[in-house]
């Protein structure tokens, strides 16, 4: 059995933010890099199908990325939790902004071609852009049958389907069987990711990467016009930090609005 | 020929050989239960070993001075080195006469027992004699009289109290044994000495002090000629018999601590805990720390049998002071059942297997579903399953409650190196991702932010902003000090004030000093201490090549756990550096005049010897002469310098989520009791910002707000500068 999975290094928000001077993006300067933790969760379920499964020796799970160079750490991250393999597909984001969701299926599209993965896991979104569109695309891209929002995956392989918990609005569960190979996005909440410990990572570091061009029209489905951080809105009213003023306004104001 | 006496006197040459026959026998089976000990020890894994001659006489100092037995227990000491001293001169006695006897009489017809050499002789055994039969007196008054609490067998590391399903009969019947045993030898060789003197009156036996008293006193009761020779005859068997056994026993029971006791001083580390063992680049996950018996190194399956079970480990314990599940010498003594129940000499015979299979199976029934299997897997004694302790008896609750404090290591009167031991599980443990979720995640925070409070790297000279001048970038310029700051001096809003202070002090005594800026990283000294060794190992990597690039004379730390690792741990990965304290640097700056105090603040304070600064690197004096130069009363609490309390937060514990028993009380809040016990204080001095954070929250938690405040020692002194804010 073989499972692709599908993970981005995303950008993480500090306290305070900049903007960029092309007024596109945020300043890297004011970012962190992370593994999205829809997709550490895609990969932990990843990792867990096929350590059921028995052989690892037979069994695989593949990492893949669309990025640059830089987005390998968080391969490397998924190496470590114990992905066999992983492979970049190169995809600069460029003066453009953000990648859109459609340049990014296409790009994975190229590193699953050929793999005839059993099955594909994507996290449900991802945390810095959160389009929550690259899993469908992809498995439009890929044709295959697509499950999004999965909160519990039981496999059949014997059989070559898939048993997966869908969650809707409401708390209803939707039991969903899908044939394989499929692509299931997962959402948060399925498991607890593994810990990845350091002489993990740097062992990682020494395994290969392999890399692929990227898709060759640069025109993306959308391109970022203005990114900024919104006025603040008239309506709000900031109390200040000194607990017995604050506390003071407070009763004024419910004052005002009970009478 | 002078005085002496006739060895054997009585004996018929038939019950000599006898007696050749049972030294050799019991002689055998003493050597083959030291040679299984060897083999025990051997199944550990490799450790090298150096500087046997420096070792030997590191340990002879120890043993003989007694003076790791006595500390924090005059009474035991005392006891302990009239037994040891008696019984070595008994020891000795019976080597030398043994020596004639059969070495010098039939080979070189030298007797040398007889005259004067004989009667000091007489004399000297005689007083060993008293000297032991007085120290297990005292030893047993401790016992089974004073009883204190640390030689309770109770088990304060399971919630299920009392012993908790261990067996611990075995050793209370032990304890008897081994007291009762060395006491019947001591009596019955001096009753023997009364019988000796009885029947032949030499005119010399006052030599012998004790066996004249008792010769006059079986003379008065009619005990004479040849009635004293039979009853003689008859104790020196009993006597004899009794010695022998006790000899050939020794590797078997408690008395093992007089071979492996002194044998763990001998090879143990002398920088236990304080240098951790680092991990091979190229290691294994399963060769990560600890899981099995047989992962655990020689030396520390040695040192397992070294144990007295003294408790003074889990006596000074802070985690099993608050209700936490964790006691040092239960750990200890699990551990060693089990090397024992599958490598020694209990295994050897077939003794171990059935009975400690049930044993471990009823105790993982009650535990997590890990522990079931393993116990499950141990029925039958030569299964592999059964080598891996780590879950049960070995429960990974225990292991995390430690804060690496290092009170046990400190105060083990044999040397057992337990917080080395716990680091090695715990690494096993962050392998297999069995951790405290919020561990977890600052784990993974301090990768990718560099610090445990997971703020922007650029913030952390944030805290310069609110000063009067600027702060120098190291990175950029040459500074006599690099000031290495750490994380919560860096970040924590209540410790910046105290950092803020500091740098106030150090301008105005003109010390030309810098900061790395947004190049420091967490320093690792509780990552490691967490088992994280890989992180930890590319934080020092990472801080080491930016210091490397900096251009300075001296580092000073104002953390005692950054001071620690930079101090000793940095220089294994090429960080060799003068690292200072700032107490240290404090002092020297009002030693040198540089700093002078405006006024004597004159106020009434205690004093907390942080665990990094005091047990970890003996730094005790410094903060206390501080403190005596700004014109401040120091009152000591009862737990001072080595024998100081935790607060609780060590080896990654304020990452933890606390998991104490119901009523229990937190150490930090113990603490704070402590100090308020001393009368009216004014302030309670620390210089470490965990202790700035754990305390300033017990002073609330524990009901005595407003009894006292906490300083940091910095903004002692600041004030007694007379400075602006």
């Amino acid at each position: 059995m073989r499972v692709l999975s599908c993970i981005k290094q995303v950008a993480v928000l500090g306290e305070e933010v900049e903007i960029d001077p092309g007024g596109r993006d945020v300043d890297p300067d004011y970012l962190e890099r992370s593994l999205n933790e829809w997709d550490a969760c895609a990969l932990e379920e990843a990792l867990r199908i096929v350590e059921a499964v028995g052989d690892r020796a037979e069994n695989e799970v593949v990492a893949v990325t669309a990025g640059d160079e830089e987005s390998e750490e968080a391969l490397r991250r998924c190496l470590a939790m114990g992905a066999d393999r992983a492979k970049r597909v190169e995809l600069d984001p460029g003066s453009s902004g953000p990648s859109d969701p459609l340049t990014v299926a296409k790009a994975l599209a190229r590193a699953i071609e050929g793999e005839s993965a059993d099955l594909v896991l994507c996290g449900v979104q991802s945390s810095d852009s959160v389009q929550a569109a690259t899993g469908t695309m992809l498995a439009e891209l890929l044709g295959l049958a697509r499950t999004a929002v999965v909160t519990k995956v039981s496999l059949d392989p014997a059989a070559g389907k898939a048993m997966a918990h869908r969650e809707l609005e409401g708390g209803l569960i939707d039991v969903v069987e899908v044939d394989l190979p499929a692509l299931l996005t997962i959402q948060t909440g399925i498991n607890e990711p593994r810990y990845a410990t350091l002489r993990a990572i740097k062992q990682a570091n020494l395994k290969e990467i392999e890399v692929l061009a990227g898709p060759s029209e640069s025109a993306g489905a959308f391109r970022v016009r203005r990114m900024f951080v919104p006025d603040k809105g008239a309506s709000a009213e900031l109390l200040g930090s000194d607990p017995a003023e604050v506390a003071k306004r407070v009763s004024e104001i419910i004052t005002a609005r009970l009478s | 020929m002078g005085e002496t006496r006739t060895v054997f006197a009585g004996l018929s040459h038939g019950e000599i050989i006898a007696w050749y026959g049972l030294i050799v026998v019991s002689t055998a089976v003493f050597l083959w239960g030291a040679a299984r000990l060897v083999v025990k020890y051997r199944a550990g894994r490799r450790d090298p070993i150096s500087q046997l001659w420096r070792r030997a006489g590191h340990m002879f100092a120890v043993v003989f001075s007694h003076k790791w037995i006595s500390r924090r227990d005059r009474l035991t000491g005392i006891g302990h080195r009239l037994v040891f001293y008696g019984f070595l001169v008994l020891f000795a006695g019976t080597t030398i006469l043994g020596l004639q006897t059969d070495l010098t009489k039939p080979i070189f017809h030298w007797e040398f027992w007889e005259g004067g050499f004989y009667l000091g002789y007489k004399l000297a055994l005689d007083i060993a004699g008293l000297l032991l039969i007085c120290g297990l007196a005292l030893l047993a008054f401790n016992r089974w009289r004073r009883r204190p609490a640390r030689l309770d067998y109770s088990r304060p590391d399971r919630p299920e109290g009392g012993e908790a399903g261990a067996d611990r009969r075995l050793y209370r019947v032990g304890d008897v044994v081994f007291v009762s045993t060395l006491a019947f030898l001591a009596v019955t060789g001096f009753l023997l000495e009364g019988f000796y003197l009885a029947d032949a009156d030499p005119r010399f036996a006052a030599w012998s002090p004790v066996g004249w008293v008792l010769m006059k006193w079986f003379r008065a009761m009619g005990l004479t000629g040849k009635s004293a020779g039979l009853a003689h005859h008859v104790l020196w068997w009993v006597h004899g018999l009794a010695a022998l056994s006790f000899v050939s026993s020794i590797p078997y029971t408690k008395a093992v601590h007089m071979l492996v006791g002194p044998a763990n001083v001998a090879v143990r580390d002398d920088t236990a805990g304080k240098r951790l063992v680092p991990l091979a680049a190229d290691a294994a996950s399963e060769d990560v720390g600890y899981a099995a018996i047989t992962d655990l190194t020689w030396r520390h399956l040695l040192s397992l049998d070294a144990c007295t079970k003294c408790g003074k480990c889990t006596d000074s314990c802070p985690a099993a002071k608050a209700g936490y599940p964790l006691s040092p010498r239960d750990l200890v003594l699990d551990l060693r059942e089990r090397a024992e129940a599958l490598l020694g000499a209990h295994a050897a015979l077939g003794l171990s297997g059935a009975a400690a299979g049930t044993a471990a199976a009823s105790r993982a029934a009650g535990g997590n579903g890990a522990a079931a299997a393993n116990g499950a897997a141990g029925v039958s004694g030569a299964d592999p399953g059964r080598r891996v302790v780590l879950g049960e008896p070995i429960r990974p609750e225990s292991i995390w409650s430690c804060t690496q404090c290092m009170a046990c290591v400190e105060i083990c009167p044999v040397g057992i190196e337990h917080v080395p031991i716990i680091n090695q599980f715990r690494r096993r443990l962050v392998e297999q991702g069995e951790m405290d979720p919020l561990l977890q995640s600052t784990l993974e925070t301090i990768y990718e932010a560099g610090n445990s409070l997971g703020e922007p790297k650029r913030k952390r000279g944030r805290w310069t902003d609110e000063l009067t001048f600027t702060v120098k970038d190291a990175r950029k310029e040459e500074v006599d000090l690099l000031w290495f700051v750490g994380d919560y001096a860096s970040f924590d809003p209540r410790n910046q004030r105290v950092t803020r202070a500091l740098a106030t002090i150090l301008e105005r005594a003109g010390v030309d000093f810098g900061i790395l800026y947004a190049a420091e990283q967490t320093a690792g000294c509780d990552v490691r201490r967490a088992g994280e060794e890989g992180l930890f190992s590319s934080l020092a990597e990472a801080n080491v090549a930016e210091i490397s690039k900096c251009r300075f004379q001296r580092i000073l730390s104002s953390d005692p756990h950054s001071y620690h690792t930079l101090k000793n741990e940095y220089p294994a990965f090429g960080g060799d550096w003068q690292v200072l304290h700032h107490s240290e640097l404090l002092l020297e700056l009002l030693s040198s005049r540089a700093l002078e105090p405006a006024r004597r603040l004159g106020y009434r304070v205690t004093y907390h010897d942080p665990c990094m600064l005091g047990r970890y690197n003996g730094v005790y004096d410094a903060p206390r002469k501080v403190l005596e130069t700004i014109g401040v009363e120091l009152v000591e609490m009862p737990r001072n310098r080595d024998n100081s309390l935790c607060c609780g937060a060590g080896g990654g514990r304020i990452w933890m989520k606390e998991k104490r028993a119901e009523g229990s009380r937190r150490t930090s809040e113990q603490r704070i009791d402590e100090a308020t016990s001393l009368g009216p204080i004014d302030y309670f001095v620390v210089c470490c910002p965990k202790d700035v954070t754990m305390y300033s929250d017990a002073i609330k938690t524990s009901g005595h707000e407003g009894a006292l405040e906490l300083r940091e020692l910095s903004e002692l002194v600041w004030e007694s500068l007379a400075l602006d804010a």
